[in-house]
Protein backbone atom coordinates (compact mmCIF):
# COMPACT_ATOMS: atom_id res chain seq x y z
CA UNK A 1 0.00 0.00 0.00
CA UNK A 2 1.47 3.35 -0.88
CA UNK A 3 1.94 6.11 1.99
CA UNK A 4 0.15 8.70 0.29
CA UNK A 5 -3.40 7.19 -0.06
CA UNK A 6 -3.67 6.68 3.67
CA UNK A 7 -3.62 10.29 3.94
CA UNK A 8 -6.53 12.30 4.56
CA UNK A 9 -6.62 15.77 3.38
CA UNK A 10 -3.88 17.13 5.68
CA UNK A 11 -0.66 15.34 6.05
CA UNK A 12 -0.23 12.97 8.58
CA UNK A 13 1.79 14.63 11.81
CA UNK A 14 5.05 12.69 13.36
CA UNK A 15 6.66 13.68 16.51
CA UNK A 16 10.29 12.95 16.52
CA UNK A 17 11.92 12.42 19.63
CA UNK A 18 16.05 11.89 20.10
CA UNK A 19 18.78 13.77 22.03
CA UNK A 20 21.38 13.13 19.58
CA UNK A 21 21.50 16.13 16.92
CA UNK A 22 22.65 13.79 13.59
CA UNK A 23 19.73 11.27 14.16
CA UNK A 24 17.13 13.65 14.39
CA UNK A 25 18.11 15.38 11.71
CA UNK A 26 18.21 12.54 9.53
CA UNK A 27 14.81 11.23 10.48
CA UNK A 28 13.75 14.55 9.78
CA UNK A 29 15.12 14.95 5.99
CA UNK A 30 13.89 11.28 5.28
CA UNK A 31 10.48 11.45 7.00
CA UNK A 32 9.73 15.38 5.44
CA UNK A 33 10.73 14.01 2.22
CA UNK A 34 7.83 11.57 2.65
CA UNK A 35 5.46 14.23 2.94
CA UNK A 36 5.06 14.07 6.38
CA UNK A 37 4.42 16.87 8.59
CA UNK A 38 7.01 16.70 11.13
CA UNK A 39 7.98 18.38 14.21
CA UNK A 40 11.23 17.53 16.58
CA UNK A 41 12.38 17.52 19.90
CA UNK A 42 15.55 16.93 21.34
CA UNK A 43 14.64 15.41 24.68
CA UNK A 44 11.75 13.39 26.48
CA UNK A 45 10.54 16.56 28.65
CA UNK A 46 10.24 18.60 25.21
CA UNK A 47 8.52 16.00 23.79
CA UNK A 48 6.29 15.65 26.18
CA UNK A 49 5.50 19.39 26.19
CA UNK A 50 4.21 18.89 22.51
CA UNK A 51 2.33 16.02 22.91
CA UNK A 52 -0.13 18.00 25.90
CA UNK A 53 0.36 21.43 24.16
CA UNK A 54 -0.51 20.31 20.57
CA UNK A 55 -4.43 20.80 20.28
CA UNK A 56 -4.79 18.29 17.01
CA UNK A 57 -2.52 15.32 18.73
CA UNK A 58 -0.03 13.27 16.69
CA UNK A 59 -0.51 10.01 14.29
CA UNK A 60 2.96 8.64 15.33
CA UNK A 61 5.08 9.54 17.53
CA UNK A 62 9.54 7.80 16.55
CA UNK A 63 11.53 8.22 20.13
CA UNK A 64 14.79 7.07 20.94
CA UNK A 65 15.17 5.06 24.37
CA UNK A 66 18.34 6.25 26.54
CA UNK A 67 17.88 9.79 27.02
CA UNK A 68 18.02 12.16 29.88
CA UNK A 69 15.14 13.53 32.08
CA UNK A 70 12.60 11.62 31.06
CA UNK A 71 13.67 8.38 28.93
CA UNK A 72 11.96 6.74 25.85
CA UNK A 73 10.91 4.11 28.70
CA UNK A 74 9.32 6.57 30.27
CA UNK A 75 7.80 8.64 27.79
CA UNK A 76 6.36 5.73 25.93
CA UNK A 77 4.50 4.81 29.16
CA UNK A 78 3.08 8.49 29.67
CA UNK A 79 1.86 8.06 25.30
CA UNK A 80 0.16 4.65 26.44
CA UNK A 81 -1.85 6.05 29.47
CA UNK A 82 -2.32 9.88 28.03
CA UNK A 83 -2.82 9.07 24.40
CA UNK A 84 -3.60 5.67 23.96
CA UNK A 85 -4.37 5.66 20.44
CA UNK A 86 -1.01 7.12 19.37
CA UNK A 87 1.20 4.69 18.08
CA UNK A 88 5.32 4.47 19.45
CA UNK A 89 8.04 3.65 17.54
CA UNK A 90 11.33 3.13 19.98
CA UNK A 91 14.86 3.14 18.47
CA UNK A 92 17.87 2.16 20.68
CA UNK A 93 21.53 1.38 20.21
CA UNK A 94 21.93 -0.11 23.80
CA UNK A 95 21.38 -3.81 23.99
CA UNK A 96 18.78 -6.05 25.16
CA UNK A 97 17.95 -4.11 28.91
CA UNK A 98 16.28 -0.78 27.20
CA UNK A 99 15.12 -2.93 24.30
CA UNK A 100 13.05 -5.22 26.61
CA UNK A 101 11.97 -2.73 28.78
CA UNK A 102 10.42 -0.51 25.33
CA UNK A 103 8.66 -3.99 24.92
CA UNK A 104 7.23 -3.96 28.50
CA UNK A 105 6.05 -0.49 28.07
CA UNK A 106 4.15 -0.96 25.22
CA UNK A 107 6.04 0.21 22.54
CA UNK A 108 4.39 -0.90 19.13
CA UNK A 109 7.75 -1.24 17.17
CA UNK A 110 11.06 -1.25 18.45
CA UNK A 111 14.03 -0.82 15.96
CA UNK A 112 17.98 -1.42 16.92
CA UNK A 113 20.69 1.10 15.96
CA UNK A 114 21.45 0.44 12.93
CA UNK A 115 18.52 0.09 11.34
CA UNK A 116 17.60 1.19 7.52
CA UNK A 117 15.09 3.80 6.49
CA UNK A 118 13.42 1.45 4.32
CA UNK A 119 13.19 -0.34 7.58
CA UNK A 120 11.45 2.38 9.40
CA UNK A 121 9.41 3.00 6.50
CA UNK A 122 8.00 -0.44 6.38
CA UNK A 123 7.04 0.17 10.70
CA UNK A 124 5.55 3.59 9.91
CA UNK A 125 3.36 2.40 7.27
CA UNK A 126 2.36 -0.71 9.16
CA UNK A 127 1.04 1.08 12.10
CA UNK A 128 -0.17 3.95 10.06
CA UNK A 129 -2.65 1.86 7.99
CA UNK A 130 -3.61 -0.53 11.41
CA UNK A 131 -4.37 2.61 13.32
CA UNK A 132 -6.88 3.56 10.26
CA UNK A 133 -8.43 0.17 10.29
CA UNK A 134 -8.97 0.54 14.36
CA UNK A 135 -10.70 4.35 13.80
CA UNK B 1 4.34 20.91 52.48
CA UNK B 2 7.28 19.96 51.47
CA UNK B 3 10.13 23.06 50.98
CA UNK B 4 9.66 24.30 47.88
CA UNK B 5 12.44 23.85 45.22
CA UNK B 6 13.89 27.29 45.47
CA UNK B 7 15.50 29.11 42.60
CA UNK B 8 15.81 31.02 39.07
CA UNK B 9 18.47 29.37 36.99
CA UNK B 10 17.59 27.59 33.49
CA UNK B 11 18.31 23.90 34.77
CA UNK B 12 16.48 24.81 38.79
CA UNK B 13 13.11 25.97 36.38
CA UNK B 14 13.66 22.99 34.19
CA UNK B 15 13.44 20.72 37.18
CA UNK B 16 10.72 22.22 37.89
CA UNK B 17 8.65 21.68 34.85
CA UNK B 18 10.05 18.16 34.61
CA UNK B 19 8.23 17.50 38.65
CA UNK B 20 5.09 18.70 37.27
CA UNK B 21 5.17 16.80 34.15
CA UNK B 22 5.85 13.13 35.72
CA UNK B 23 4.64 13.96 39.19
CA UNK B 24 1.26 11.84 38.64
CA UNK B 25 2.67 9.22 36.20
CA UNK B 26 4.15 6.98 39.35
CA UNK B 27 7.50 5.97 37.02
CA UNK B 28 10.47 5.07 38.91
CA UNK B 29 12.53 8.18 39.41
CA UNK B 30 16.04 8.31 40.20
CA UNK B 31 17.75 11.83 41.61
CA UNK B 32 21.09 12.34 41.28
CA UNK B 33 23.46 15.28 42.20
CA UNK B 34 26.69 16.29 45.43
CA UNK B 35 25.69 16.18 48.60
CA UNK B 36 23.59 18.74 49.85
CA UNK B 37 22.12 19.86 46.38
CA UNK B 38 18.82 18.94 47.42
CA UNK B 39 17.75 15.82 46.76
CA UNK B 40 15.30 15.19 49.15
CA UNK B 41 13.34 18.56 48.19
CA UNK B 42 12.73 17.18 44.71
CA UNK B 43 11.53 13.95 45.78
CA UNK B 44 9.41 15.54 48.39
CA UNK B 45 8.20 18.29 45.51
CA UNK B 46 7.18 14.94 43.14
CA UNK B 47 5.16 13.33 45.95
CA UNK B 48 3.27 16.69 46.96
CA UNK B 49 2.31 17.48 43.44
CA UNK B 50 1.27 13.35 43.10
CA UNK B 51 -2.24 11.72 43.73
CA UNK B 52 0.07 10.55 46.19
CA UNK B 53 0.34 13.08 48.40
CA UNK B 54 -1.74 12.41 51.07
CA UNK B 55 -0.48 8.96 51.30
CA UNK B 56 2.89 8.04 53.43
CA UNK B 57 6.03 9.22 52.74
CA UNK B 58 8.87 6.51 53.78
CA UNK B 59 12.14 7.47 53.55
CA UNK B 60 14.98 5.25 53.95
CA UNK B 61 18.67 5.95 53.72
CA UNK B 62 20.72 2.61 52.11
CA UNK B 63 23.66 3.88 53.75
CA UNK B 64 22.99 4.00 56.94
CA UNK B 65 22.24 0.48 57.47
CA UNK B 66 24.47 -3.05 57.52
CA UNK B 67 23.24 -4.88 54.79
CA UNK B 68 20.89 -7.40 56.51
CA UNK B 69 19.53 -4.52 58.77
CA UNK B 70 18.18 -2.60 56.02
CA UNK B 71 16.79 -5.88 54.54
CA UNK B 72 14.87 -6.47 57.37
CA UNK B 73 14.28 -2.58 57.38
CA UNK B 74 12.64 -2.94 54.02
CA UNK B 75 10.76 -5.37 53.54
CA UNK B 76 10.11 -6.73 57.44
CA UNK B 77 10.09 -10.18 59.07
CA UNK B 78 8.02 -12.70 60.09
CA UNK B 79 8.23 -13.51 64.17
CA UNK B 80 10.68 -16.11 64.72
CA UNK B 81 12.15 -15.25 61.13
CA UNK B 82 15.90 -14.79 63.22
CA UNK B 83 17.20 -14.79 66.71
CA UNK B 84 15.30 -11.73 68.53
CA UNK B 85 12.85 -11.62 66.09
CA UNK B 86 10.00 -11.70 68.75
CA UNK B 87 7.59 -10.11 67.14
CA UNK B 88 6.16 -9.48 63.23
CA UNK B 89 7.92 -6.28 62.14
CA UNK B 90 6.13 -4.71 58.29
CA UNK B 91 8.60 -3.47 56.12
CA UNK B 92 8.93 0.09 54.80
CA UNK B 93 8.04 -0.86 51.56
CA UNK B 94 4.55 -2.05 52.78
CA UNK B 95 4.04 1.16 55.00
CA UNK B 96 4.83 3.30 52.19
CA UNK B 97 1.84 1.20 49.59
CA UNK B 98 0.40 3.87 47.69
CA UNK B 99 2.33 6.64 48.77
CA UNK B 100 6.06 6.89 47.95
CA UNK B 101 9.48 5.01 48.88
CA UNK B 102 12.20 7.34 48.89
CA UNK B 103 15.37 5.50 48.99
CA UNK B 104 18.56 7.28 49.36
CA UNK B 105 21.87 6.55 48.92
CA UNK B 106 20.68 3.74 46.49
CA UNK B 107 24.48 3.53 45.09
CA UNK B 108 25.12 1.65 48.53
CA UNK B 109 22.93 -0.82 48.27
CA UNK B 110 24.83 -4.30 47.88
CA UNK B 111 24.39 -6.66 45.07
CA UNK B 112 22.17 -9.06 46.71
CA UNK B 113 19.31 -6.39 48.06
CA UNK B 114 19.53 -4.68 44.75
CA UNK B 115 18.20 -8.03 42.70
CA UNK B 116 15.58 -8.32 46.17
CA UNK B 117 14.70 -4.52 44.96
CA UNK B 118 14.71 -5.13 41.56
CA UNK B 119 11.79 -8.12 41.88
CA UNK B 120 9.49 -5.81 43.92
CA UNK B 121 9.75 -2.86 40.71
CA UNK B 122 9.02 -5.78 38.86
CA UNK B 123 6.45 -7.58 40.40
CA UNK B 124 4.69 -5.11 43.04
CA UNK B 125 5.22 -7.84 45.11
CA UNK B 126 7.76 -9.18 47.78
CA UNK B 127 8.51 -11.57 50.95
CA UNK B 128 8.94 -10.51 54.33
CA UNK B 129 11.97 -12.18 55.97
CA UNK B 130 10.65 -15.63 57.45
CA UNK B 131 7.81 -15.44 55.01
CA UNK B 132 6.60 -17.42 52.41
CA UNK B 133 3.75 -15.17 51.47
CA UNK B 134 4.31 -12.45 49.13
CA UNK B 135 2.94 -9.13 50.46
CA UNK B 136 2.01 -6.57 47.76
CA UNK B 137 3.13 -2.97 47.72
CA UNK B 138 2.20 -0.35 45.32
CA UNK B 139 5.01 2.23 46.10
CA UNK B 140 6.22 4.85 44.37
CA UNK B 141 9.86 4.05 44.25
CA UNK B 142 12.03 7.42 43.77
CA UNK B 143 15.71 6.93 44.23
CA UNK B 144 18.80 9.16 44.84
CA UNK B 145 22.30 8.84 44.85
CA UNK B 146 25.39 11.09 44.71
CA UNK B 147 27.09 8.21 43.00
CA UNK B 148 27.67 7.49 39.65
CA UNK B 149 25.32 5.21 38.76
CA UNK B 150 27.09 4.23 35.00
CA UNK B 151 30.33 4.19 36.90
CA UNK B 152 29.06 1.57 39.19
CA UNK B 153 27.23 -0.12 36.61
CA UNK B 154 30.27 -0.57 34.65
CA UNK B 155 32.54 -2.06 37.62
CA UNK B 156 29.40 -4.63 38.31
CA UNK B 157 28.70 -2.66 41.50
CA UNK B 158 25.06 -1.66 40.15
CA UNK B 159 22.84 -4.20 38.47
CA UNK B 160 22.25 -2.71 34.91
CA UNK B 161 19.08 -4.25 34.78
CA UNK B 162 17.90 -2.25 37.92
CA UNK B 163 20.20 0.83 36.60
CA UNK B 164 17.64 1.18 33.43
CA UNK B 165 14.91 0.65 35.66
CA UNK B 166 15.18 3.17 38.12
CA UNK B 167 16.42 5.70 35.14
CA UNK B 168 13.17 6.10 33.41
CA UNK B 169 13.10 9.81 35.05
CA UNK B 170 16.15 11.28 35.44
CA UNK B 171 16.65 14.05 37.68
CA UNK B 172 20.18 15.57 38.01
CA UNK B 173 20.58 18.84 40.45
CA UNK B 174 23.68 20.80 39.41
CA UNK B 175 25.92 21.44 42.25
CA UNK B 176 25.80 25.22 43.37
CA UNK B 177 28.82 26.65 41.83
CA UNK B 178 27.42 25.98 38.67
CA UNK B 179 24.50 28.25 39.26
CA UNK B 180 25.54 31.09 41.40
CA UNK B 181 22.07 33.22 40.44
CA UNK B 182 20.41 30.70 42.57
CA UNK B 183 22.56 31.98 45.88
CA UNK B 184 20.18 34.98 46.59
CA UNK B 185 16.80 33.52 46.20
CA UNK B 186 18.28 30.82 48.07
CA UNK B 187 19.75 33.41 51.22
CA UNK B 188 16.26 35.26 51.09
CA UNK B 189 14.65 31.89 51.88
CA UNK B 190 16.06 30.53 54.44
CA UNK B 191 16.93 34.17 56.48
CA UNK B 192 12.79 34.17 55.84
CA UNK B 193 12.26 30.72 57.22
CA UNK B 194 15.13 31.10 60.33
CA UNK B 195 13.91 34.19 61.44
CA UNK B 196 10.78 32.89 62.86
CA UNK B 197 12.69 29.51 64.00
CA UNK B 198 15.53 31.71 65.39
CA UNK B 199 12.90 33.97 67.96
CA UNK B 200 12.54 36.60 65.16
CA UNK B 201 16.37 37.88 65.43
CA UNK B 202 17.39 39.73 62.10
CA UNK B 203 20.49 39.69 60.70
CA UNK B 204 21.78 43.02 59.10
CA UNK B 205 21.12 43.38 55.57
CA UNK B 206 23.52 41.69 52.76
CA UNK B 207 25.47 44.49 51.34
CA UNK B 208 26.16 43.84 47.61
CA UNK B 209 30.00 43.34 47.80
CA UNK B 210 29.11 40.57 51.03
CA UNK B 211 26.40 39.16 48.62
CA UNK B 212 28.96 38.90 45.69
CA UNK B 213 31.84 37.26 47.98
CA UNK B 214 28.67 34.15 48.63
CA UNK B 215 28.09 34.33 45.40
CA UNK B 216 31.79 33.88 44.26
CA UNK B 217 32.50 31.39 46.90
CA UNK B 218 32.60 27.76 45.55
CA UNK B 219 29.91 26.07 48.05
CA UNK B 220 31.15 22.37 48.08
CA UNK B 221 28.63 21.31 50.54
CA UNK B 222 26.13 22.90 48.51
CA UNK B 223 22.29 23.70 50.02
CA UNK B 224 23.28 21.92 53.11
CA UNK B 225 26.08 24.25 53.56
CA UNK B 226 24.47 27.75 52.43
CA UNK B 227 21.99 26.44 55.32
CA UNK B 228 24.32 25.86 58.29
CA UNK B 229 26.09 29.07 57.14
CA UNK B 230 22.93 30.90 57.16
CA UNK B 231 21.53 29.14 60.63
CA UNK B 232 25.14 30.56 61.89
CA UNK B 233 25.15 34.11 61.00
CA UNK B 234 21.47 33.87 62.35
CA UNK B 235 22.73 32.71 65.80
CA UNK B 236 26.27 35.52 65.35
CA UNK B 237 23.84 37.79 64.14
CA UNK B 238 26.15 39.30 61.64
CA UNK B 239 27.97 38.32 58.09
CA UNK B 240 30.86 39.84 58.71
CA UNK B 241 32.71 36.59 60.59
CA UNK B 242 30.63 34.03 58.27
CA UNK B 243 31.85 35.99 54.93
CA UNK B 244 35.57 35.44 56.67
CA UNK B 245 35.07 32.17 57.48
CA UNK B 246 34.16 31.44 53.99
CA UNK B 247 37.04 33.43 52.73
CA UNK B 248 39.04 30.97 55.00
CA UNK B 249 37.77 27.61 53.80
CA UNK B 250 38.32 28.66 50.33
CA UNK B 251 41.57 30.54 50.86
CA UNK B 252 42.99 27.05 52.68
CA UNK B 253 41.74 24.70 49.91
CA UNK B 254 43.25 26.53 47.40
CA UNK B 255 46.53 26.55 49.21
CA UNK B 256 45.89 22.83 49.95
CA UNK B 257 45.59 22.39 45.88
CA UNK B 258 48.38 24.31 45.38
CA UNK B 259 50.34 21.99 47.76
CA UNK B 260 51.86 25.02 49.66
CA UNK B 261 50.66 23.70 53.37
CA UNK B 262 53.25 25.74 55.03
CA UNK B 263 51.11 28.62 54.44
CA UNK B 264 47.82 27.02 55.68
CA UNK B 265 49.26 28.17 59.23
CA UNK B 266 49.65 31.46 58.33
CA UNK B 267 45.68 31.69 57.28
CA UNK B 268 44.39 30.03 60.19
CA UNK B 269 45.97 32.96 62.01
CA UNK B 270 44.79 35.09 60.31
CA UNK B 271 41.12 34.26 60.39
CA UNK B 272 41.85 33.20 64.21
CA UNK B 273 42.98 36.95 64.94
CA UNK B 274 40.58 38.66 62.16
CA UNK B 275 43.90 40.26 60.60
CA UNK B 276 42.86 40.04 56.88
CA UNK B 277 39.18 39.71 57.29
CA UNK B 278 36.72 42.55 56.26
CA UNK B 279 36.62 43.91 59.66
CA UNK B 280 39.92 44.38 62.02
CA UNK B 281 39.86 42.91 65.63
CA UNK B 282 39.36 44.81 68.50
CA UNK B 283 43.21 44.23 69.87
CA UNK B 284 41.50 45.27 73.97
CA UNK B 285 40.17 41.84 73.78
CA UNK B 286 42.49 39.66 72.32
CA UNK B 287 44.43 37.22 74.15
CA UNK B 288 45.90 33.91 73.76
CA UNK B 289 43.55 31.89 75.62
CA UNK B 290 40.28 33.68 73.64
CA UNK B 291 42.16 32.38 70.77
CA UNK B 292 42.89 29.15 72.00
CA UNK B 293 39.17 28.77 72.87
CA UNK B 294 37.95 29.82 69.54
CA UNK B 295 40.06 27.47 67.76
CA UNK B 296 39.25 24.67 70.38
CA UNK B 297 35.46 25.26 70.19
CA UNK B 298 35.92 25.38 66.41
CA UNK B 299 37.47 21.74 65.86
CA UNK B 300 35.45 20.24 68.88
CA UNK B 301 32.14 21.46 66.81
CA UNK B 302 33.53 19.92 63.30
CA UNK B 303 34.23 16.80 64.83
CA UNK B 304 31.38 16.25 66.81
CA UNK B 305 29.25 17.14 64.03
CA UNK B 306 30.89 14.82 61.66
CA UNK B 307 30.58 11.90 64.23
CA UNK B 308 26.97 12.71 64.66
CA UNK B 309 26.04 12.85 61.46
CA UNK B 310 27.93 9.38 60.73
CA UNK B 311 26.18 8.18 63.58
CA UNK B 312 22.93 9.27 62.91
CA UNK B 313 22.76 11.46 65.56
CA UNK B 314 22.87 8.75 67.89
CA UNK B 315 24.08 10.40 70.71
CA UNK B 316 24.93 7.66 72.88
CA UNK B 317 26.97 5.77 69.85
CA UNK B 318 28.32 9.12 69.35
CA UNK B 319 29.61 10.04 72.63
CA UNK B 320 31.53 6.47 73.12
CA UNK B 321 33.00 7.17 69.66
CA UNK B 322 34.53 10.69 71.26
CA UNK B 323 35.16 9.13 74.49
CA UNK B 324 33.23 11.67 76.44
CA UNK B 325 30.50 11.23 78.63
CA UNK B 326 27.15 12.02 77.47
CA UNK B 327 26.16 14.27 79.00
CA UNK B 328 29.18 16.25 78.60
CA UNK B 329 28.07 15.49 74.26
CA UNK B 330 24.78 16.94 75.25
CA UNK B 331 26.20 20.53 76.89
CA UNK B 332 28.55 20.65 73.89
CA UNK B 333 25.71 20.12 71.03
CA UNK B 334 24.28 22.93 72.97
CA UNK B 335 26.86 25.08 73.67
CA UNK B 336 28.77 24.90 70.00
CA UNK B 337 24.96 25.24 68.63
CA UNK B 338 25.63 21.96 66.67
CA UNK B 339 22.45 21.30 64.55
CA UNK B 340 21.31 18.21 62.33
CA UNK B 341 21.90 18.34 59.05
CA UNK B 342 18.43 18.47 57.22
CA UNK B 343 16.96 20.65 54.15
Amino acid sequence: MNIKLNRMDQPLKFLIIDDDEHVLATLYDFLSDKKYDVISASDGLDGLKLLESDKQGFDLVITDLVMPQISGIGLISIIKKKFPDTPVIAITGWGEYPEAFATESQADKVLSKPFELSELDKAINKLISSKKHKV
Amino acid sequence: MATPLIGTSESIERIRELIDHVADTGLNVIITGESGVGKEVVAQNLYDKSPRKDKPFIKVNCAALPDGLLESELFGFERGAFTGADRKKRGKFELAHEGVIFLDEIGDMSLSLQSKLLHVLQSGEFAPLGSEKEVRSDAWVIAATNQELEQKVKKGLFREDLYYRLNTIKIFIPPLRNRPEDIPPLIDYYIEKYASQFDKKRIPKLEPDAMEKLMAYSWPGNVRELQNVLKGSMVIGDWKEIIDDLYFKSRSAAVTSSEESALEGASIVDVLLDFKGVYSSDQALFSLKKVTKKATDRIEKEVISFVLDKTGWNRTNASKILKISYKTILYKINDLNIKRHNE
